[in-house]
């Protein structure tokens, strides 16, 4: 579903990703680890192009969305992605921010993109919160509501960028669960996370990056178990 | 008015005798500056004028202010908009590094001195332009303050920049620019007072023809004052409201 082939990224002088090939497959489920900056977050925001690349190619659905000539606002309506800083509109109500791309971009009327948005909400639990606005919501259920947002436009895949990493430790469950359900619908989805559980329980693979590469990959248990590199072992060590 | 010139007579007798008191002088300035001979149509007559140019300059001002700063935040390297930011950034430091009054002068004798044109118009064309520097500063400012993860959330979602500027950061940006903004709509009002040096008959200059007329030195400007004092406080509020109805997506007061 998406190929990513000698993936190259510097920023001033400063390689963050040097060299990244990979294949991700439609409904799997890939979590990215590895110390920060080690290129994780830049790898993933390269796959809806909010980084652009320096060399390298990816492709969606056969489609290289990485030439000059593919429309950038296509290959993001079918990547949803959620941040480590919700980001939010905050002079949106909850209901704003959900309807706000569908409406504007599938040309979805007002009632429908609302009924949706409705079905959305009561699935993680924030129906009654449809009408507030992100400054009264907590931390993990402005995530939630995030990733509604994101899941309003119908992606085919769903990018989280350490998603629960700005969250109080008692939010990280809730905002994990929506994941998890995700997760079991069958969604495609790349997830930068620290959350060693999670990658576990959900991932069909788990991808180690540091300094730029990926240098280890596998089954999420094996690789979390028993770690082939040296450098693996070492970040684990830290983080477990 | 016929009490006010009862009064008035009694004071004039009195006046002529040297025996009037401090209040009773007071009277006399007011009445000789405001009332009588309809007086206090000149001044709103000048504070019409006034009140219209300053309309007229911050909407034009707000509205070339906002280009500028789009502008001036250009990126395009390339294409017809390849010299939009240089050129935007030259037009705001020229305007504010000379003085208005100079700018008047120029457009009042230099651009318009051989045709027959409406001292409104040049009034309007010389604050809007002057001022749209300010604002474009001010708007700047503001786009720049929104945090550029909203800009990435419009755009992860598939907006178009321009969707994203006009929808998601642009009324951000209005609203953290708001109280710099009423600033410069109140330095407007104030500035306007530069056009009686081209003999636009605003409310600077109708106290001024007053005091030409009746010779009183103070009350004739402190009438003018307290009207440009007015119409600023009127003006505030009206902003403060407004900046209040904003707030409600901070604190989610009246969100229901």
């Amino acid at each position: 579903m998406i190929r990513v082939r000698a993936l190259a990224k510097s920023f001033g002088g400063l390689a963050v990703l040097r060299g990244i090939d990979q294949h991700i497959k439609h409904g799997e489920k890939v979590v990215v680890i590895g110390p920060s900056g080690s290129g994780k977050s830049t790898f993933l925001r390269c796959l809806n192009l909010l980084e652009t690349p320096d060399s390298g190619s990816i492709t969606l659905d056969g489609e290289e969305i990485t030439s000059p000539k593919y429309d950038v606002n296509r290959v993001r309506r079918k990547m949803g992605m959620v941040f480590q800083q919700f980001n939010l509109f905050p002079h949106y109500t909850v209901l704003g921010n959900i309807t706000l791309a569908p409406t504007r971009l599938i040309g979805l009327d007002k009632a429908a993109a609302r009924r949706e948005a409705m079905a959305l909400l009561e699935r993680v639990g924030l129906a009654d919160k449809a009408d507030a606005y992100p400054v009264q919501l907590s931390g993990g259920q402005k995530q939630r509501v995030a990733i509604v947002r994101a899941l309003a436009m119908k992606p085919e895949v769903m990018l989280f960028d350490e998603p629960t990493s700005a969250l109080d430790p008692e939010m990280v469950g809730e905002v994990l669960a929506v994941m998890i359900e995700l997760a079991r619908e069958g969604m495609t989805m790349v997830v930068v996370t620290h959350e060693m559980g999670f990658a576990r329980e959900v991932a069909d693979r788990a991808l180690f990056m540091d300094e730029g590469v990926i240098v280890e990959e596998g089954a999420p248990r094996s690789l979390l178990e028993s770690p082939l590199h040296q450098r693996t072992r070492d970040f684990l060590s830290k983080v477990l | 008015m016929a009490v006010f010139d009862q009064w008035w007579a009694a004071i004039q007798e009195r006046s002529v005798a040297g025996t009037l008191g401090f209040w009773e002088s007071i009277y006399k300035e007011i009445y000789l500056n405001f009332i009588s001979d309809a007086r206090y149509m000149n001044y709103l007559r000048g504070l019409r004028v006034t009140l219209i140019v300053s309309a007229l300059a911050a909407m034009f001002g707000l509205a070339l202010g906002i280009l500028l700063a789009l502008g001036r935040l250009s990126s395009a390297r390339v294409g017809r908009f390849r010299y939009l930011s240089w050129a935007a950034g030259k037009y705001i430091n020229i305007i504010r590094g000379t003085p208005m009054l100079l700018q008047l002068l120029i457009i009042n004798f230099g651009v318009f001195g051989s045709v027959k044109m409406d001292k409104i118009f040049i009034g309007v064309i010389t604050c809007g332009l002057n001022s749209a520097a300010y604002v474009a500063e001010i708007i700047r400012g503001g786009i720049q303050s929104v945090d550029k993860g909203q800009v990435e959330a419009g755009r992860s979602l598939g907006l178009t920049s321009s969707l994203t500027m006009r929808l998601i950061i642009f009324p951000q940006a209005l609203k953290a620019a708001l109280p710099a903004l009423c600033n410069e709509f109140i330095t407007l009002i104030k500035e306007t007072s530069i056009l009686a040096y081209i003999a636009l008959t605003e409310l600077t200059k109708a106290a001024d023809y007053i005091r030409s007329r009746t010779y009183s030195p103070f009350m004739p400007y402190i009438i003018s004052g307290l009207m440009y004092l007015a119409v600023v406080t009127v003006l505030t509020k009206v902003i403060a409201a407004l900046e209040r109805r904003l707030r409600q997506s901070d604190t989610g007061a009246g969100a229901r």
